[in-house]
């Protein structure tokens, strides 16, 4: 007795875990009770006929979702006990009819979503189950083979598709190793030849070389002989001696050597673009390919490797000479070429027009100036080089000026930029004198005249600012992408949320504070646009008048951020059903609800039925008063024709 | 048993009963058997099952897409998993190709009792063939006037070779194989005849159970039928008591006596509820005729199942009306067993099993198997397996083995649990716990 009763108490550990697991709207088991459940049930035999029959009553149960549970608690469970596949399988027909409700009369109960799912899993759990305890258990071998025989459902063939997969694998690898191969064959064959192409173009290039270097000899005698004649003492000079000496020795392309140049380059393409790649190719065919005679593979790998090395020396040597790749189509390059001029061009004329007052300006044209000579050294400056220099120079002190430059719009204006000439007034080519009298031929503008000439009106314009989706969270588990300005006509103010649509501040009041601060920075960021930009655009003003201006302009924009506020809120109570005082608590309560909402969503919630818009507008025309009505007005237009077609009958 | 084997060795207890208690014990343990599969090529339900009579080796099974197929249960055709389950596949197959095959469903499918040679099926399109085994060609046809429900035949005969057909016709008829005619025709059913199934004791008496509900016993050397079981004479518990049993000796000696004078009838049996006026024509008819005026029944609705046991004394029928009743055959009387609630097919023909020592019966329940003390009327288990209806159950006596075939194509071999599990090493790896950690 006393056994027994504590069987009935363990028991009951075993059903409580399992009604408490199953009491769930979650799409999985929750693992913490499915391992107390494994747990418990693992040392205890009475424990698990318990939990065996605990679950067969559940699986009873006319809700899909705790059948659904159940049956992942089932197959956790029988994957692992043998006690628990001999209780499950002895019911198996029963247990398979209740999960995928293959009989006529005992359909799968609701919600359908989650009945669906439990068919689906049933039926893959089956598979499962027949793949690994097939063997031991003809029920399952019999069950398996009825659903797949008789009533031909469709299984996962998780096994087949697998081994599918393997042998698609298998497959390419094979026919991978099988090109491998016929490459290696290949290369056995024609090895000598190719080496034989190889050494052909090295000894060109060697010959174009020499041709160059014979020349160069010639030159740079003079130049040692000139420059012997001098004395340096310091190393440091005689190191800079060396250099340009070194500098000195490079062959610039010119009228005579021309044509060897041109051979050259092209023979230093071919070795780069074919030699280099192919024999880079081979050698990885080499480690890859797996032969028996692995002598030849040796060899011919140190043999490659050698060449490799062979062919980069020559390669350098060849760019030593001054001979740079530039594979790139022509029209390409020419294209580049004018851009890059271009910016040096405008650079020069920005840079050449030294202000008073832009002292810094005048800093960067003076770094630009040092690298002018490698910048603009010859029309014959790789791309490539030229980019590099610029990358060079990106966090010089020029480059940070430039991005914080004002960007003013081109005008003849500009080439008097910073120039303090004065100009005469009637010195313009036009003849005035016999017209209107003296002229006085020496009258001259002066400067700040000018420049007040020139001032230059710039319109405003305004950043374009994107406007942010609401992404208040929706029913369905999606954002609400909405965009309005202020406020969401669903969801109230637009705040800023986070990826689960939660807004990052909490309480309200501190919301709406917010929001106020948010207009507040948004009309300030505007404000300092403006004044930035009149700022660039009246740096020469007086600094008093400035600010009175800049005073003036905030006065104004705060005059316009109130209106801009009152407009808004205006706006805000126009488009909400409730109005914005109440919106502020509003946020809380929504998300109270929700919350309560999700509390609610149980099992019997799963089961009541989704109010459609259909069944809304069933409501609206399908009560009896408009019925009546209907058929009241049905009736009285029938007299009315009857009436019309037989007039004189009454 | 170990207990047993020594008592045995020392001549404790007799042959017969040692194997007789290996044999019961055995049968207690019957379940679902793993390693014996039966591949069958059936595309429709498994109407009737049957092992030979001679060598208990070969099965025979009919199915509703008009095949018969044969298998040996002895020798398995191939292995399956490392050896572990042998697989029976049949060693031929006869289907509508045949151009002498039937075209519709067969509902009984039989063994010639005396060899191999022959086999015997009864379709519903009317025909019964009479088949050589070795050649697959039909050796006889019998056209019968409706769907053929049952055939059988005498294990016992020695003197005729008669299959008794159960047909949708009133009629019983009895086909000879002999001569390839019609012998007799019985008549007394009203209604077709669902069953039938010869004596154990006497190879002269045939049971039929008709659709009427009525369950006929007839001796093929006389007219009509000798008695005709009804469900309202009943006695309580498997023997009449002893005082009621010697009025019963009286009344049958009585009866036999008269039964001399009236050439054998069954009239006395006839309810006293009866018409006066309807004495007069019944004195016209031929005595033997007199019990088809006899329309007691032994079920409401059709009896669908008949069942003797090995020693002929008890008869087991079952109904549409989901019942199952054990006569006593001596005095035509319910014995008044409970067999625990059930339910039965009620649209076919189904096919009991008992046990030779009668301690069991294997009775179809829709999608289960229930084994049934015969006396008491205990479930004793419930085989489930098939995913539909069972309609037919086959003991097989040497093996101890139980065959069922059902509507889900698949016949399920239940037999006992192995004794020892030879050649463990050689199968898969053993069916173990996988706890995780």
């Amino acid at each position: 007795m006393a056994m027994e009763d504590e069987a009935r108490v363990q028991g009951n550990k075993a059903r409580a875990l399992i009604e408490k697991a199953t009491n769930s709207t979650a799409p999985e088991v929750d693992p913490r009770l499915l391992k107390a459940i494994k747990s418990v049930v693992r040392y205890s035999d009475s424990e698990l006929r318990v939990a065996a029959q605990t679950l067969m009553d559940f699986m009873k149960r006319d809700h899909s979702q705790v059948r659904y549970l159940s049956l992942l608690i089932i197959d956790e469970l029988f994957m692992r006990s043998k006690l628990f596949r001999s209780l499950v399988v002895e019911n198996l027909d029963q247990l398979l009819s209740l999960s995928i409700g293959f009989r006529r009369n005992l359909p799968l109960p609701a919600p359908p979503a989650v009945a669906t799912n439990l068919r689906s899993k049933a039926i893959e759990f089956l598979e499962k189950w027949n793949v690994s305890f097939g063997v031991y258990y003809r029920q399952i071998r019999l069950g398996y083979d009825y659903l797949k025989n008789t009533l031909r459902l469709q299984f996962p063939n998780i096994q087949a598709n697998s081994a599918r997969i393997q042998q698609e694998r298998r497959e390419r690898e094979r026919r991978s190793k099988e090109i491998l191969l016929n490459k290696y064959e290949y290369l056995k064959e024609n090895l000598s030849s190719i080496k034989g192409e190889i050494e052909l173009t090295v000894g060109e290039i060697g010959e174009c070389l020499d041709i160059l270097r014979s020349k160069d000899e010639l030159i740079s005698d003079d130049i040692l002989d000139e420059e012997e004649r001098e004395e340096f003492r310091s190393f440091e000079l005689k190191q800079l001696r060396h250099d340009a000496l070194k500098e000195g020795e490079k062959v610039h392309e010119n009228n005579d050597n021309k044509v060897v140049f041109d051979a050259l380059r092209e023979l230093y393409k071919l070795l780069v673009t074919r030699h280099l790649v192919s024999i880079q190719e081979w050698i990885s065919v080499l480690i890859r390919i797996e032969t028996v005679d692995t002598t030849f593979r040796d060899s011919t790998l140190k043999e490659l490797i050698d060449i490799q090395n062979d062919l980069k020396s020559v390669k350098k040597k060849c760019e030593e000479a001054g001979c740079s790749l530039t594979n790139k189509p022509k029209h390409d390059e020419e294209e580049d070429f004018w851009e890059e001029g271009n910016a040096v061009s405008i650079e020069t004329t920005t840079s050449s027009a030294p202000n008073n007052n832009n002292g810094n300006l005048d800093v960067a044209s003076a770094s630009h100036k040092v690298n002018d000579p490698t910048h603009g050294s010859s029309c014959k400056k790789s791309i490539g080089s030229a980019h590099e220099d610029k990358e060079v120079q990106s966090n010089s002190p020029r480059s940070k000026l430039l991005a914080e430059a004002p960007v003013v719009k081109w005008g003849t204006y500009l080439d008097d930029w910073g120039s303090n000439r004065v100009f005469m007034a009637n010195q313009r080519g036009l003849e005035l004198e016999n017209h209107w009298g003296r002229v006085d031929i020496d009258a001259v503008i002066p400067s700040d005249k000018i420049a007040e000439l020139n001032v230059q009106a710039t319109i405003y314009e305004e950043k374009k600012i994107e406007i942010q989706p609401c992404r208040a969270p929706l029913r369905n588990g999606a954002l609400c992408q909405r965009r309005d300005l202020k406020i969401c006509p669903f969801h109230g103010p637009i705040v800023p949320r986070d990826d689960d649509g939660k807004p990052l501040n909490q309480t309200p009041s501190e919301d709406n504070m917010n929001i106020d601060l948010g207009t507040d920075d948004l009309v300030r960021q505007l404000a300092k646009q403006a004044v930035k930009n009149i700022r660039e655009e009246d740096n020469r003003l007086a600094r008093q008048r400035q600010i009175d201006k800049q005073e003036l302009k905030r006065a104004k924009l705060a005059k316009i951020r109130e209106h801009n506020e009152a407009v808004l809120r205006d706006a805000a109570l126009a488009s909400t059903s409730r109005s914005a005082t109440l919106g502020e608590d509003t946020e809380g309560t929504d998300a109270e609800k929700r919350s309560s909402r999700d509390k609610e969503q149980n099992l019997s919630s799963m089961l009541r039925k989704k109010v459609t818009s259909k069944d809304r507008i069933a409501q609206k025309l399908l009560n009896s008063r408009v019925t009546d009505a209907t058929i009241r007005q049905h009736v009285s237009s029938q007299e009315a024709k009857y009436k019309e077609a037989f007039p004189n009958q009454w | 048993m170990w207990k047993q084997i020594r008592d045995r060795e020392a001549a404790k207890i007799r042959p017969d009963s040692f194997a007789n208690r290996i044999k019961s014990n055995r049968i207690a343990q019957l379940q679902l058997s793993n390693y014996k599969d039966i591949a069958t090529p059936h595309k429709g339900a498994i109407n009737s099952l049957q092992i030979d009579l001679t060598e208990g080796r070969y099965l025979l099974s009919a199915a509703s897409d008009a095949s018969v197929a044969v298998y040996d249960v002895q020798r398995a055709t191939d292995y399956d998993a490392g050896g572990l389950i042998s697989r029976h596949k049949c060693i031929f197959v006869v289907d509508k190709q045949h151009e002498l095959g039937h075209k519709y469903s067969i509902s009984s499918a039989i063994w010639y009792p005396v060899d191999t040679g022959l086999f015997v099926t009864g379709s519903y399109d009317h025909h019964i063939n009479v088949w050589d085994t070795n050649t697959t060609q039909v050796v006889m046809n019998f056209k019968m006037p409706g769907k053929v429900y049952r055939t059988a035949m005498s294990s016992l005969a020695t003197s005729h070779m008669l299959i008794a057909a159960g047909t949708e016709d009133v009629q019983v008829r009895l086909c000879d194989i002999a001569s390839g005619a019609f012998a007799h025709t019985l008549s007394g059913h009203r209604d077709g005849v669902m069953t039938a199934e010869w004596s154990t004791s006497s190879e002269w008496v045939l049971i039929t159970g008709g659709c009427d509900g009525a369950i006929r016993f007839w001796d093929i050397r006389r007219a009509g039928c000798f008695l005709v079981l009804d469900q309202s004479r009943t006695q309580l518990g498997t023997r009449p008591p002893i005082l009621k049993r010697s009025m019963m000796t009286k009344e049958t000696k009585s009866r036999a006596a008269q039964r001399k004078l009236a050439n054998g009838s069954g009239s006395k049996h006839s309810p006293i509820g009866r018409v006066p006026a309807k004495g007069h024509a019944k004195q016209r008819l031929h005595p033997g005729l007199l019990s088809s005026q006899d329309r007691a029944t032994a079920h409401y609705g059709a009896v669908t199942g008949l069942k003797i046991t090995e020693d002929s004394m008890y008869l087991l029928s079952a109904g549409s009306d989901s019942r199952l009743r054990l006569w006593d055959i001596e005095s035509g009387c319910d014995t008044l067993v409970n067999f625990e609630t059930l339910r039965l097919q009620s649209s076919k023909p189904i096919q009991l099993a008992t046990t030779p020592d009668s301690a069991f019966v294997f009775v179809p329940c829709m999608r289960s198997v229930k084994v049934f003390d015969m006396w008491s009327g205990n479930t004793r288990t419930t085989f489930r397996g098939h995913y539909e209806c069972v309609n037919s159950c086959w003991f097989s006596v040497d093996d101890q083995e139980l065959y069922t075939g059902g509507n889900d194509r698949q016949i399920l071999v239940w037999s006992p649990a192995r004794l020892i599990t030879d050649e463990l090493n050689e199968g898969p790896a053993e069916d173990q716990d996988n706890w995780s950690n």
